[in-house]
């Protein structure tokens, strides 16, 4: 096989925001006026540092309680996995199905793929650069998808206040939860999927 | 006109000069989607945001859904949720809430309009491309179909406890989200740029 003709090879940057190709000298995109790199910025250390922030918020957004529901004055508390307990006793099944998830499965499967790709960015590896490829793409993708159980709390919140009768209301795992999406959002964003390439083409890498 | 794209994927050069209108390209390395070459796709962009527009002002007016237990009711429209929220102390999640669901995709909208209706005439102005740069920027934040799901789960969750009518503006909404995917989708970033370019240079 043929020696991939790269960007970089060329000395040649893409914008990041407008796939125009320009020699990288000119530091400024010609067209849009971004700066141009011919990787991201520290990629691996922001993706780390982000991925970390990340795992603690993961945390308490699974300890505490994510809604309060308060029955005629008895209130009780439901974290994340419990209001998908609440769901499979209710014989919702298909809805139980979608939030385990969007917010058990989708976050925590999310935080590993991205460790998995910048430990392998990191290590030079060669191991499937295809996969990984489409492995980054779809954690791309379904970023945001995990929003799904804060915006679910958001609007019981602001349906349910029948006065004294019936009040939920919003817990602080809320809080943690929305701040591990955007957090592992930005991780994904930082990350720079070129990496997984570029060890293909210095082919007498040994060390 | 240079028509060699460097894949944002993998980085390997991919000449595109050859892609027909109605093809897509993506990367042979790698399979990122590179670009898709589409005719009159502004009338069609300038269309659905239009409509989204109208449909997400429709959807702030109107009860969003309305719930009955024990004689009692309460409404909810939709700018009551970050209200509501906030009161309860969350005044984070709050700003959270309606920017990614109504602030953000707004925005998205307008800058559309703004972007679109200069380009579909061929006429260059300063503005195209911040405009560019601000709308391929934050797409990434507008969550309209994650709400939409959202909405269905706590009817789920809700309808054990009381009878939840769906109102007005929930399907306004929907009608916004239709209206805001399919117009964000077809505005293709590398075409979009190449025509500001192409524009810019010639005045």
């Amino acid at each position: 096989m043929s020696k991939a003709e790269t960007g970089a090879g060329r000395g040649l940057a893409t914008c990041h925001l407008c796939y125009k190709l320009a020699p990288v000298d000119l530091h400024r995109c010609p067209r849009c006026g971004t700066t141009l790199h011919l990787r991201k910025n520290d990629s691996i250390q922001r993706t780390l540092a982000l991925l970390f922030t990340a795992c603690l918020l993961y945390i308490p957004a699974n300890m505490y309680p994510v809604m309060y529901t308060d029955q005629l004055g008895t209130e009780t508390a439901s974290t994340i996995l419990g209001g998908v307990v609440l769901l499979i006793n209710l014989d919702s099944i298909p809805v139980a199905a979608v939030i385990f998830m969007f917010s058990v499965m989708v976050p925590s499967g999310k935080l590993m793929a991205i460790f998995y790709l910048v430990w392998t960015a990191e290590r030079h590896s060669r191991l499937n650069p295809r996969q990984r490829s489409i492995m980054y793409r779809i954690t791309e993708f379904v970023g945001k998808w995990s929003m799904v159980d804060v915006f679910v709390v958001s609007i019981l919140v602001t349906l349910v206040h029948l006065n004294g009768l019936l009040v939920i209301r919003p817990g602080i795992a809320a809080l943690c939860f929305a701040g591990v999406v955007i957090v592992t959002m930005l991780a994904a964003e930082s990350f720079d999927p070129r990496l997984i390439w570029d060890n293909m083409e210095d082919t007498n890498n040994d060390g | 006109m240079n028509d060699d794209i460097a894949c944002p994927g993998c980085d390997l050069i991919v000449n595109v000069s050859a892609l027909q209108h109605g093809h897509n390209a993506s990367c042979p390395r790698c399979g990122h989607f590179l670009t898709r070459m589409r005719n009159n796709s502004f009338d069609r962009i300038i269309a659905f945001a239009l409509a989204g527009l109208i449909f997400l002002a429709l959807s702030l007016f109107y009860p969003f859904l309305s719930f009955s237990s024990s004689g009692l009711e309460s409404i909810m429209t939709l700018p009551q949720t970050p209200g509501t929220l906030w009161h309860y102390g969350m005044p984070e999640i709050a700003l959270v809430v309606s920017a990614f669901i109504i602030v953000i995709p707004a925005i998205v909208l307008v800058m559309i309009l703004s972007l679109c209706v200069p380009l579909r005439q061929r006429r260059h102005t300063s503005l195209l491309a911040p405009l560019a740069r601000g709308i391929f920027t934050l797409q990434a934040w507008a969550m309209v179909e994650v709400f939409i799901i959202g909405v269905i789960v706590a009817l789920t969750k809700i309808a054990a406890m009381a009878t939840v009518v769906i109102g007005f503006s929930f399907w306004a909404y929907a009608i916004f989200a239709v209206c805001f995917i399919v117009s964000v989708a077809n505005l293709d970033r590398y075409q979009c740029w190449q025509l500001i370019e192409a524009l810019g240079v010639k005045s």
